[in-house]
């Protein structure tokens, strides 16, 4: 992609970046993300959601979609990206607009509310660009994305997302003991086809500790993993493809 | 006496049908019962499970979750950060 003017500004709590298309279309996507998932405002739908005693209730189109998927993250992570934060993913369901949960059973969709407002954003662009909201992008044409540590990358298709305790501390939880992981990684950049599976595949190659390369490399995803003594561990997806394979002669 | 034994034995054939219609009662009725109770509708057979979507769908979208996206090295300065928020 050919420079283009990068629009900045703040939401969804982070600093955002958009390049290629309309910043406030982009902004109005992110902005109706935040409105529905919010965990610091009242107002919110999973604010509401969550203040909620019942034991089935009817939700919007978008929480229930989205809900959808993080249930299907879950599945898919075997419980490591986790809606409830608590392991109980599985007491929950979602049939069209319908939601079934154990009462008083919190959910936290932070794990992929982002990345899905961010693939959701991507797909206003009309042509090259890109959106990154707190530094997990989705591009369209091709991007050079500056990674922690040093080092950049181009970004073909699909998204890239970091994940980590290097800017709000042990955030991340271990699903088995309910408390903030001590992973042995501080930094884990992984590439995926969108946004939420970059996303993904970064945090649970986070969790996931010393297997999170090998779990990555196992799906087919690219992941960089930054170690707590500041080594740069590349997985092969990864290095097979950011390396220059010598021409034949 | 000769009709003291006809009438034993018709009490004896009367024994034997009573025995013969209640057992086939009792083989009735619990054929019924075990029928209705597996066929029946409205008879609970097992624990309510939630409607879902085919096995092979939610194969599919768990497949996207974890596609791989297509990187490169880098070609020119990067105008965007990946990094933790």
């Amino acid at each position: 992609m050919s420079a283009v003017a990068v629009h900045r500004f703040r939401a969804m709590g982070c600093d955002v970046a958009v390049a290629g298309g309309d910043p406030a279309a982009m902004a109005a996507v992110l902005v109706r993300w935040e409105d529905a998932f919010s965990l610091f405002r009242p107002g919110s739908e999973l604010s509401r959601v969550n203040r909620s005693s019942a034991h089935m209730l009817a939700v919007s189109p978008l929480f229930a979609r989205a809900l959808a998927i993080a249930i299907d993250v879950a599945a898919e992570t075997e419980g490591l990206v986790d809606p409830t934060l608590r392991g109980r993913w599985s007491e929950i369901c979602v049939a069209g607009r319908m939601l079934r949960r154990p009462p008083g059973l919190a959910l936290d969709l932070n794990g992929v509310v982002k990345a899905l407002a961010v693939d959701e954003a991507v797909a206003v662009l009309d042509g090259p660009g890109f959106v990154s909201v707190g530094g997990d992008l989705a591009v369209r044409g091709g991007v050079d994305v500056a990674l922690p540590a040093g080092d950049a990358v181009r970004v073909v298709t699909g998204g890239l997302a970091t994940s980590g305790t290097a800017s709000r501390g042990a955030h991340l939880v271990e699903p088995e003991t309910g408390l903030p992981s001590d992973s042995c990684w501080s930094q884990v950049t992984a590439s995926g086809a969108s946004c939420l599976a970059a996303d993904v595949a970064a945090k649970t190659g986070f969790l996931l500790e010393e297997q999170g390369p090998e779990w990555l490399d196992a799906r087919g995803l690219a992941g960089r993993f930054i170690g707590v003594d500041g080594r740069i561990v590349e997985n092969d997806t990864w290095a097979r493809s950011t390396h220059e394979v010598p021409a034949c002669t | 006496m000769a009709k003291d034994s006809r009438i034993e034995r018709a009490r004896e054939r009367a024994r034997a049908a009573k025995t013969a219609i209640g057992a086939l009662t009792v083989l009735v009725f619990g054929v019924a019962f075990v029928g209705a109770k597996v066929h029946a509708p409205g008879h609970a057979k097992g624990k309510a499970k939630p409607l879902g979507a085919p096995q092979s769908f939610e194969r599919a979208v768990h497949r996207s979750i974890a596609q791989g996206g297509q990187i490169a090295p880098a070609v020119q300065p990067p105008p965007v950060a990946t990094q933790t928020s």
